[in-house]
């Protein structure tokens, strides 16, 4: 009998019908909704703590509108991602859908690009309702721009976490190691720039700063208060940052794969 | 012969809670399937059909032993282009519509939009969900998920359809429609394997069968061989007798207003008592010989259940 092949332009129109329903999932949740619109009512509220704290209206407005933003997407990521293949599992959704000729890899990445395309509408959104309030008060910058984009990469990661969380373990267990992921990796920072200076024994500061390597490091795409005061990054940051991120992607997509590749379906 | 589907001594277990103990499922089974034909795949609930229809889905991986479709293994997932499957008790993204969950499936299978603007409505039709493409899903009823699920199996026009239970959760009428798929889909030349717990759906349908008892395979093979053509005994009904004794060999099962229903064991027999019926001025109402049923022969198979 003849063998049929699978092409690479079937993964690729695979891998995009498993985004684009991931995408749908997410869009016709009420969740996504009430997360939204609570972040975009913050953002106007961040305009009225701008109007109080006389003298500093941008710093205000800039501050807490990326803040949000920031924490927003974040709580966003870990919400669906911590349910990207375990709920898929526990509702027995996954059974039709593996079924077909379709590689689990390419179903990970498929949820992977889906819920990154629903982090990208939420931002989008949030990002215009924030330049709309910015250019209101005359106050608009271009630099909020590449705030978001770092928000982004940031989300990448946090998305990548959460969805090798979910091929492993519960919903519950999932957010609670996304979450240590995400405050580890906004605290790893001060390892090298506080706790380092502190000790005296050589050895320690080699073992701290060798712990600080194995940690992640979310503030190297954090440049908020750069942009909030008005600072310029340093030359390099930008494909420092993008390089950390695909890195970081890469290995928790693969580990995601690895996980789930042999896992038996029951 | 051309076997579509293989199997060989295949195994699964599975491990107890918190990896304590192990529950073997699968016990070495073998199974055969021709091209064209209809498998059905018995056996009661725990036996290991859908585990090995899972194994065949590619969503379980065996212990060891191999399942073959068209001639590569299960887990090669280029023959699930040639495949249908149905999981039992189908479960669907709930938020999408009939045509999107088709639509959505006929993409993974690598159908174009223009190949699914034709094949949807043309399915919907096919197993009867014609106008109901754009409901949600979470408001169909069970029979209408098990008639979307099997809409999905089909969408790609495969070679071989795999159903787990796909009579599971369907009124009469819909059993009814579902078996006359079955039977357009042979009738198509598509060789069809299902599971199935209502016998009497199996044997209407099958040329083929495989009685699977405890994770091993105890029948397989051509339904009509397996059930032979002997008739086992004639139940007779006989009119007008106020008192009959009937001849040794038979005996009355009933006997009521004039009308007697006797069991005759031999066609020997049966001439006596018809002979006899007639001289007291009886008339005969009806004959109906009983040959073994598959529901005699799945009975016989089952520790406790044979006669």
């Amino acid at each position: 009998m003849s063998p049929v092949v699978i092409t690479p332009r079937l993964t690729l129109v695979q891998v995009y019908a498993i985004a684009k329903n991931t995408f749908k999932e997410a869009v016709r949740s009420r969740i996504f909704y009430i997360l939204l619109a609570f972040a975009l009512c913050l953002l106007l509220f961040s305009f009225i703590m701008g109007l109080l704290a006389i003298g500093s209206l941008r710093r205000v407005i800039l501050d807490m509108g990326l803040a949000t933003i920031a924490y927003f997407s974040a709580a966003t990521a870990i919400f669906i991602g911590i349910g990207l293949i375990y709920k898929e599992v526990e509702r027995k959704t996954i059974y039709n859908v593996l079924s077909k000729p379709l590689s689990r890899s390419s179903f990970i990445l498929g949820r992977y690009l889906g819920i990154m395309s629903v982090l990208l509408v939420n931002l989008v959104a949030m990002t215009l309702v924030l330049a709309g309030v910015l250019a209101s008060v005359g106050a608009f910058t271009p630099r909020i721009f590449s705030a978001v984009g770092y928000i982004y990469l940031e989300l990448m990661i946090l998305s990548a976490v959460a969805l090798f969380f979910s091929s492993v373990s519960s919903p519950v267990v999932s957010a609670i190691c996304t979450v240590a992921f995400y405050l580890i990796g906004h605290t790893s920072s001060s390892i090298p720039s506080f706790l380092v200076p502190l000790v005296q024994s050589a050895f320690a500061k080699r073992a701290l700063l060798l712990l600080y390597h194995l940690l992640p490091d979310l503030n190297l795409l954090d440049i908020n208060n750069l942009v909030v005061h008005n600072i310029a990054t340093a030359p390099g940051f930008a494909v420092r940052g993008v390089t950390y991120t695909l890195l970081m992607v890469a290995v928790l997509l693969l580990a995601s794969s690895l996980c789930f590749k042999r896992r038996d379906l029951v | 012969m051309d076997y579509v589907l293989q199997v060989t001594e295949l195994k699964k277990s599975f491990r107890g809670h918190l990896s304590i103990g192990v529950h073997h499922v699968l016990d070495g089974i073998n199974l055969s399937v021709p091209k064209g034909v209809i498998y059905g795949f018995l056996g009661p609930n725990g036996a290991g059909k859908t585990t090995t229809i899972k194994i065949l889905g590619g969503l379980l991986f065996p212990d060891s032993g191999e399942a073959r479709i068209f001639g590569r293994s299960s887990a090669d997932r280029s023959v699930r282009r040639r495949m249908g499957f149905l999981p039992e008790t189908p479960y669907f993204y709930d938020y999408l519509k009939g045509a999107e969950l088709l639509a959505f499936m006929g993409r993974l299978y690598g159908l174009s939009p223009s190949q699914l603007s034709r094949r949807v409505p043309e399915l919907l039709e096919t197993v009867g969900l014609k106008g109901q493409g754009k409901l949600q899903l979470r408001k169909y009823s069970k029979g209408m998920l098990q008639r979307i699920g099997l809409a999905q199996a089909l969408i790609h026009d495969p070679e071989l359809v795999i159903l787990d239970e796909p009579m599971s959760g369907l009124d009469p009428i819909g059993r009814r429609e579902i078996r006359d798929l079955i039977l357009s889909l042979k009738e198509q030349g598509k060789t069809v394997f299902f599971s199935s717990h209502i016998l009497a759906d199996a044997e209407m349908l099958c040329d083929q069968v495989a009685i699977l008892v405890k994770g091993r395979v105890v029948q397989e093979g051509i339904l009509e061989v397996l059930l032979g053509s002997e008739v086992r005994f004639w139940d007779v009904t006989l009119r007008g007798l106020e008192t009959f004794s009937p001849p040794p060999g038979c005996s009355v099962l009933t006997h009521r207003g004039g009308q007697v229903l006797v069991r005759v064991e031999s066609e020997a027999i049966l001439q006596t008592l018809l002979d006899k019926a007639r001289a007291e001025g009886a008339s005969v109402r009806s004959v109906m010989p009983h040959k073994v049923s598959l529901e005699d022969l799945f009975m016989a198979q089952i520790p406790g259940g044979g006669p």
